[in-house]
């Protein structure tokens, strides 16, 4: 194949896209959440549960939030995970080759292999979230047995919205519900700390990931706006915004799979201190965002990237919902704002895709990404792509809802928005009066 | 403050279209018609552009606030000139006949 036509095959403009995912789109996620009166109303007498409106997102969040953003529901299948065009056959992949593992290995050099065992723990404060976080890291806090009477669940719609909110009630910023992509699963999980990885071969540390459960329930926190308009992305709070996150998001997590546990099905939390599934799919299968240029993070209409994820996976019987289509991929091609803004240049300016691993993503390089962020001489880790990406630096105001309204609508109003956004200097700009943490040069 | 400034603009609104209504009505109705027209949008932008000076002030976009002023408040002294001299309320001389024939 020349080189056109390959470019040809990678360019899919979202016009493209939504012929594809017409049918599904049309139908919505409303149509998918149908379940019968009579199931209903004997769920009722069994748990005592008055029931919302069909098709409701949650009873304390009647409608999913994401700003203005014009979103569709498109559909989860072998030539699609949301927006994502599957090309191929996705192998799962194994723990030990994600970027802070490579970096523990020795694979990405030696200041990165030193550097990684205490880029988080250099900054007293992500030290500190990082090992609450660690109570929750055994493999007995985040999956066990069911309890051994399964309670019934008549109304598997009835059991999403409450299941949503549960996770609401335990201060997830937002929830969604998902068909387990079987390729998420890792391939093999590691077992052992950093500090052990380079002295062990990789297979005495790994255990393959046998799991494969039928939903999972991605639970998502904000990293704390002011916080981002005030730090430069790759200061001494950018490991803690991310770990404020994770520990919120790892708890949520934890406690949602107990439940269900004891609701006698089967169910695995999966957080910062213990996956055995990569996030970016089941964050696009759960309907909370589309996959950016970043290569591996995905943003969502509201938080942008701004968030940090945990998850479950379960057979409690659920009816998840649609991944979402809101523009981002004619957003992300004209862009360009994270990869002008990279202090690693680990982010690619190409106009089209790559295919990668059976996927088409943008040629990003999560290697230098990881580089980076373990040897940061500036403050501990990085997030400055977060910080200036325009899904997720402003507050909450009429112009930024008409500003997502008319960024999820097309490469020319894609365009007009990222000109518009520069023009203001927003996301690069920082806010010293939000800056409330605490700087260490000397620990980094 | 966000309320007051709600309060604000539907008072200086209504008071606005009392004010301009008696020069607003001419003898062709597209002229009445663009009248009013440029009045909502003259109006409208003013508002828009006092909110976002406000909200962006406020969180502390500096960059945004001060290209805000020269945009939004640049425009709106623009129809606003536009507006006083179709309404009437700023004359330009006009140059005499006589003073062209003395050439
Ligand atoms: S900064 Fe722009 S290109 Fe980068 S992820 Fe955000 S929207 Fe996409
Ligand atoms: S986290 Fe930092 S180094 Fe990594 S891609 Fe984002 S901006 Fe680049």
């Amino acid at each position: 194949m020349d080189n056109k036509e390959q470019k040809q095959t990678y360019k899919i403009n979202r016009r493209g896209f939504l012929k594809v995912g017409a049918a599904a789109t049309a139908m919505g996620v409303m149509g998918a959440l149908k379940a019968s009166t009579k199931v209903a109303n004997a769920a009722n007498e069994t748990l005592n549960y008055v029931p919302g409106e069909k098709g409701q997102w949650s009873k304390l969040h009647p409608n999913p939030d994401y700003s203005g953003a014009a979103v569709r529901y498109v559909e989860h299948n072998d030539e699609w995970l949301g927006t994502t065009r599957i090309v191929g056959k996705i192998k799962n992949v194994s723990e030990a080759d994600m970027g802070f593992n490579l970096a523990a290995r020795g694979l990405l050099g030696e200041e990165a292999q030193k550097e990684v065992l205490r880029f988080v723990s250099k900054y007293p404060l992500s030290a500190a979230l990082s090992k609450v976080l660690s109570a929750i890291a055994p493999d007995s806090a985040v999956e066990g047995k069911p309890a051994e009477k399964k309670l019934p669940i008549p109304d598997p719609e009835q059991m999403s919205k409450h299941i949503k909110d549960v996770a609401y009630f335990l201060r997830a910023d937002e929830v969604g519900i998902g068909k387990m992509p079987p390729y998420a699963y890792y391939s093999h999980r590691a077992t052992v700390g950093r500090d052990l990885m380079a002295s062990l071969p990789v297979e005495s540390w790994t255990v393959p990931v046998e799991e494969r459960l039928p939903y999972v329930i991605v639970v998502m926190v904000d990293q704390h706006l002011e916080t981002t308009l005030a730090s430069t992305g790759y200061d001494g709070i950018s490991s803690a915004q991310s770990f404020r996150g994770y520990h919120a998001t790892g708890n949520i997590a934890t406690i949602l799979a107990q439940y269900i546990r004891n609701l006698g099905y089967n169910a695995r939390a999966h957080h910062a201190r213990n996956y055995a599934a990569v996030m970016p799919p089941v964050i696009i299968a759960a309907g909370l965002g589309e996959l950016s240029r970043t290569g591996d993070s995905t943003i969502h209409p509201r938080l942008g990237f701004r968030h940090k994820v945990a998850a479950v996976t379960t057979d409690l019987p659920l009816v998840p919902d649609k991944p979402i289509d809101f523009g981002l991929q004619d957003f992300c091609r004209v862009c360009r704002k994270c990869a002008e803004n990279c202090p690693a240049g680990a982010i690619s300016f190409d106009d089209d895709y790559v295919e990668y691993n059976g996927y088409l993503r943008w040629n990003s390089d999560f290697r230098k990404c990881a580089v980076f962020r373990t040897t940061n001489k500036e403050g501990s880790s990085c997030g400055r792509c977060m910080k200036v990406c325009p899904w997720n630096s402003k507050e909450d105001s009429w112009f930024h809802l008409a500003g997502t309204w008319i960024g999820s609508r097309g490469e020319m109003s894609s365009q007009l928005l990222k000109s518009i956004d520069d023009m203001f200097g927003y996301g690069t700009e920082t806010i010293e009066k939000y800056k409330w943490w605490l700087e260490w040069p000397e620990l980094y | 403050m966000g309320t007051f400034l709600v309060f604000l603009a539907g008072m200086l609104f209504m008071a606005a279209i009392f004010f301009i209504k008696p020069r607003a009505k001419q003898k062709e109705i597209w002229k009445t018609v663009l009248n009013w027209v440029l009045f909502v949008v003259w109006y409208a932008i003013t508002w828009m552009g006092i909110s976002f000076i406000y909200i962006n002030a406020s969180v502390g976009h500096v960059k945004a606030t001060s290209t805000a002023i020269f945009l939004f408040l640049g425009i709106s002294v623009v129809l606003g000139f536009i507006l006083a001299r179709l309404l009437g309320f700023i004359k330009v001389k006009k140059v005499s006949d006589s003073a062209t024939s003395q050439l």
